[in-house]
């Protein structure tokens, strides 16, 4: 026990739940940040590499070939991720790519078949109450009773949760939930808002989340972007499963893809991006000279006279230097978005069998 | 915490124990008003009953004389009624917190919280218990205050005693589909499992009751146990129904904890 609890234990009994020693003053034990509700961390704490990870941070989520089955049916295999504190991780996959079962297996709602997953360094299935003193969880379709209005819904886990009642009022107010209305009432949107009003009404480190934003309108899938945004700035851990690929890449440092089972790639948010083509179209005063756009990351589609059609992949910085030096009426830059990225991996062809390589951060 | 998945307990059971609660009041306040009419009558009832296969006593629990006041409350409310109102609110009180709630998606939320797997269960648990209680409380009040109604003075600490017995019965129905519900996750599977177990020991009664050579059949029956008649006429104390009907109840409920613990919730 004391051997799953290693870096959060300070004093008295090892995992001692509510009531016991608290997280915050595990974590001041260890040196580690402490996260205080309301207050944002301090730069040091914010200090990151380009991925987003904390550095010298102990990972608040770890899984180790991480495996479920349904008997003849496939669940995940040998999944392997590590999670920063203060990360945002996105996990991409379309339906029954294994999203919901890591992510059940991460609740400890399931057994894992073989590996483990640990959260704040203690085991998931075996600790699962502890665990969840540190963790707010959105499973995928909760089902709310319909019987209750959304205000009593979630004042009742709010006591769960060790919250005071009325705790979710602000962040209510926030996405616009009438919470005097029977759960049976709302619509698919309006009962997915009492979700996420749920997920972030507390303060807890961790918040999991599956398909956060399913049924939510685009304002208030801005708005989630928005509390998520805040809950980094906190020092707050995110792991979020989706299959909105825009919101992963608005709101996550790092995302892992999923694909039958297991996991195909890991990669920093821009990294991913960056190892696709941008469309650069530009429109110039005059000509520009033969062999302005000679780079090896540049291909020229279309050259005219004085317009260019350009694919640059990776570092646009060298083109974007050669083209300073020219007269610009007009550029126009797009961008990959994600859904190009995850078609890589499930396009003719993909990596289905690769094994997945954790980018550093 | 406790106190507020309890209070969310008994606020989801208040339609169904509302229903029931009323269904057997008005049953048993009906077949007590009857009671009079049945001592009135006594020798016609002794010469119809002569005629009745003895089968079909022994298939409606109609043992003894029918005036006795434990038999009358034994044959028309405690083995007639109260199985079925206690089999409707066990199976449906006892699928719901973890099977039911299961399919419809909420059991992890609550379970996600800092409450204990355990804490959940045996929290749900009490809620049914006291609903059941509830249904015991409404059952033995109706027949004690019609009773003052019809101008009969009856042995309330008999029939208090009587209630205990019953309520141990609704119990045990509860603790084993408890069990069942967490064993399957379902709750089609889990109520209509105890419902054979109920109507197959319904059967072993009767059958006991026909042929003296099965007797010890009845043994393996609930309904064996909840016979109140030597109670309610004589003031035996029901030791066996107790004792039976009570270690069922609490080890099904202690196994359903148990098994909760470490149960893979599969949705």
């Amino acid at each position: 026990m004391r051997d799953e609890c290693r870096g959060y234990r300070a004093e008295g009994p090892c995992c001692r739940p509510a009531g016991g020693l608290s997280l915050s003053r595990r974590r001041r034990a260890v040196g580690a940040p402490r996260i205080v509700p309301g207050q944002r961390a301090s730069p040091r704490d914010r200090l990151r590499s380009g991925a987003g990870t904390v550095i010298g941070m102990p990972n608040v989520i770890e899984t180790t070939a991480l495996t479920r089955s349904y008997g003849s049916r496939r669940g995940i295999l040998d999944v392997e991720f590590s999670i920063a504190e203060g990360e945002v991780f996105g996990f991409l996959g379309p339906n029954g790519a294994g999203k919901t079962t890591t992510i059940r297996l991460l609740a400890g709602a399931i057994r894992p078949t073989s590996g483990s997953a640990r959260i704040f360094g203690l085991d998931t299935w075996a600790r699962a109450p502890q665990v969840h003193h540190f963790m707010a969880y959105l499973p995928s379709d909760p089902g709310y009773l319909g019987e209750l209005t959304a205000a009593e819904q979630l004042d009742y886990l709010a006591t769960l949760r060790g919250l005071a009642r009325g705790a979710w009022r602000p962040v209510a107010e926030r996405l616009e939930l009438d919470p005097t209305v029977q759960v049976r009432r709302l619509s698919r949107g309006n009962r997915q808002k009492v979700a996420v009003v749920q997920v972030f009404m507390g303060q807890e480190p961790l918040l999991v989340m599956d398909e956060p934003t399913s049924g939510l309108d685009p304002l208030m899938q801005r708005e989630f972007l928005g509390l998520v945004a805040e809950a980094r700035g906190a020092g707050r851990t995110v792991f979020l499963s989706s299959h909105n690929l825009p919101e992963v890449e608005r709101s996550c440092d790092r995302v892992a893809v999923i694909r039958e089972g297991r996991v195909v790639d890991i990669s920093p948010v821009q990294a991913l991006l960056g190892e696709h083509w941008r469309s650069v179209n530009l429109v110039l005063a005059a000509p520009a000279p033969p062999g302005t756009f000679d780079l090896p990351n540049v291909r020229v589609l279309a050259d005219g006279t004085r317009d260019a059609h350009l694919m640059v992949m990776g570092d646009v910085n060298p083109l974007l230097r050669r083209i300073a030096g020219l007269e610009v009426r007009d550029i126009a830059i797009a961008t990959p978005d994600i859904e190009d990225v995850f078609m890589r991996f499930y396009g003719a062809g993909a990596p289905a069998d690769r094994p997945a390589v954790e980018a550093a951060p | 915490m406790i106190a507020s998945v309890l209070r969310l307990e008994l606020r989801r059971s208040r339609s169904l124990l509302g229903w029931l609660a009323l269904t057997s009041i008005l049953y048993t306040g009906f077949i007590t008003f009857y009671y009079p009419i049945i001592k009135q009558n006594q020798a016609t009832l002794d010469a119809m009953l002569k005629l009745w296969p003895k089968e079909m006593q022994a298939a409606f629990s109609i043992m003894g004389n029918l005036t006795d006041v434990g038999t009358f409350f034994n044959v028309y409310v405690f083995l007639m009624i109260w199985p079925i109102v206690a089999a409707i609110g066990g199976i449906l009180m006892a699928t719901r917190a973890v099977a039911a709630d299961l399919d419809r998606g909420f059991l992890e939320l609550p379970l996600a919280t800092r409450i204990s797997r355990p804490a959940y269960l045996a929290t749900s648990i009490a809620g049914q218990a006291i609903g059941m209680g509830l249904l015991v409380a409404a059952t033995i009040a109706t027949i004690l205050v019609s009773g003052l109604v019809i101008g009969e003075s009856w042995d309330t600490g008999r029939f208090l005693l009587a209630g205990c017995v019953i309520l141990a019965f609704g119990w045990a129905i509860e603790a084993v589909t408890t069990l069942l519900a967490v064993a399957t996750l379902s709750r089609g599977r889990a109520g209509g499992v105890m419902a054979g177990i109920l109507v197959g020991m319904y059967l072993l009664q009767t059958l006991a009751r026909i042929d003296p050579h099965l007797d010890a059949l009845s043994y393996l029956s609930a309904f064996h146990y909840l016979d109140t008649g030597p109670l309610v006429n004589a003031g035996v104390f029901p030791a066996e129904g107790l004792t039976v009907l009570g270690a069922a109840a609490i080890g099904g409920w202690l196994a359903s904890v148990w098994a909760f613990r470490r149960r893979d919730l599969l949705a």
